[in-house]
């Protein structure tokens, strides 16, 4: 059943905000629509309020500074997707952006829609983890800065107030290190994730590994980075033999965080599968 | 700020000026095939899943079944109706006949409209990225295959008009 939620455009950021600290607990915010138009259908939009920030100019563009990979929250994921500064300073970004939903979905997405959805298998989110996000987040009083990491508070609850919303991501580019994306879908387009992973390392010239970032998607209650395994990986040498056991680390990491469920024998294949694909380009 | 149940809106449909009243629990679909009673654009999951709804916003191919009516606002539209003229086929849809792209045809208006987007922004695609624009669409019954050919010889037809 269709609820009939009342409509808002606000021309600024401004007049965003001050609408949100009034009527924010009553309020979802609409961006693309991708989310917020099919709970609306299956009766799962209790709000009062949709807020049109589709138009907000302080939501858009991507930007390097000193201070990283800018990307506003309403960038959509075809304009990252063709994004040459996205390309050079977020490879894996661009990755999850070209298996995300279908063409018409990634067309009006946006990133900031699916951090804020808080789904534990959104697509952009392992990438942003590996380089170590930080959101900015604007409320009538001022701004704030959030490491992603520390945004979650479970799956679909992402943390950000009613009075708030998502401006934009601040990544740590690449800088030429190595970064992959990976994902596991019953089909290739339009498959929400079964399980998905980004990988940031640092390869070094006696073979060793530097930095090592992984963060994994749909195998725990929200993305999140393994630093169990990453503590693991790093100095060791990516032969087969640290790799295959960085592998079983991964699935017991897996089922300590998220308990056994039904889906977890599964789980615990695919998430070691998905390791050895994303590291075999560095393996000796 | 006002809040509306229902906001005016004026739209660009098909080269036509429109101006209708809308509410945020409509869909661009249910206003262009509802109020405005063009059928090319056809429901099918309602949830973005199969692209028989797929319309051109700007230009660009979007689910209309996902889009709120009051974000048409100041848009230029296109549906399949906007492809052809009256009596005059668009290159594009001569190929899907002549290709055997159609069986029951629920599904052509949408990939019809994907097609279109692919090709104003790439006039001559390759085979992969004629499969990547069609992803969203689904089909029944022809296998894609003959769907990938009309859209190969429709763009090689439409860019010979030019």
């Amino acid at each position: 059943m269709l609820t009939h939620p009342a409509y808002a455009r606000p021309e600024t950021l401004y007049e965003a905000l001050l609408f949100l600290k009034t009527h924010g607990i009553d309020t979802r915010p609409l961006a693309g629509g991708t989310d917020v138009m099919v709970d609306l259908r299956a009766g799962k939009l209790k709000s009062e309020y949709l807020l049109d920030i589709s138009r907000l100019k302080e939501l858009q563009g991507i930007g390097l500074s000193k201070d990283g990979l800018s990307i506003g929250a309403g960038v959509t994921i075809s304009e990252i997707y063709n994004s040459p500064l996205v390309a050079k300073n977020a490879p894996s970004l661009i990755k999850s952006c070209a298996f995300f939903g279908s063409p018409q979905i990634r067309n009006v997405a946006t990133i900031g829609g699916n951090v804020g959805n808080a789904s534990p298998s959104a697509d952009t989110v392992p990438p942003l983890l590996v380089h170590e996000a930080r959101a900015v987040l604007a409320s009538e009083n001022g701004e704030r800065t959030v490491a992603l990491a520390n945004l979650f508070e479970g799956p679909y609850r992402s943390g950000i107030r009613p009075d708030e919303l998502l401006i934009r991501f601040i990544l740590e580019p690449a800088d030429g290190r190595f970064t992959d994306f990976q994902k596991i879908g019953r089909r290739k387009a339009l498959a929400i994730s079964r399980m998905s992973m980004a990988l940031l390392a640092d390869p070094k010239e006696d073979g060793t590994l530097g930095t090592v970032r992984l963060a994994l998607g749909s195998g725990t209650p929200t993305p999140m980075r393994m630093e169990a395994v990453e503590a693991f990986l790093k100095g060791k040498r990516a032969d087969r033999q640290t790799v295959e056991a960085g592998s079983r680390l991964m699935a017991e990491e897996m089922v300590r965080i998220t308990g056994r469920r039904p889906s977890t024998e599964y789980k615990e294949k695919a998430v070691q599968g998905l390791f050895l694909r994303i590291l075999a380009p560095l393996v000796e | 700020m006002d809040t509306y149940s229902v906001i005016p809106i004026r739209f660009t449909l098909n080269g036509d000026k429109v101006s209708i009243e809308a509410g945020a629990h409509e869909t661009a679909l249910t206003v262009i095939r509802e109020r405005l009673s063009l059928k090319g654009t056809k429901e099918g999951c309602g949830m973005g899943e199969c692209g028989a709804c797929t319309i051109l916003v700007d230009g660009k191919s979007v689910n209309a079944c996902l889009m709120a009516a009051p974000q048409l606002e100041g848009r230029t539209v296109m549906t399949v109706e906007g492809l052809g003229r009256e009596g005059k086929l668009h290159p594009l849809q001569e190929a899907f006949l002549e290709h055997h792209g159609v069986q029951c045809g629920f599904c052509t208006p949408g990939l019809l409209m994907s097609a279109q987007s692919l090709i104003l922004e790439t006039p001559r695609p390759t085979h992969k990225q004629v499969v990547e624009a069609i992803s969203g669409n689904l089909c029944r019954c022809t296998g894609y295959q003959q769907i990938v050919d009309a859209i190969q010889y429709g763009a090689d037809k439409t860019g010979g008009e030019e």
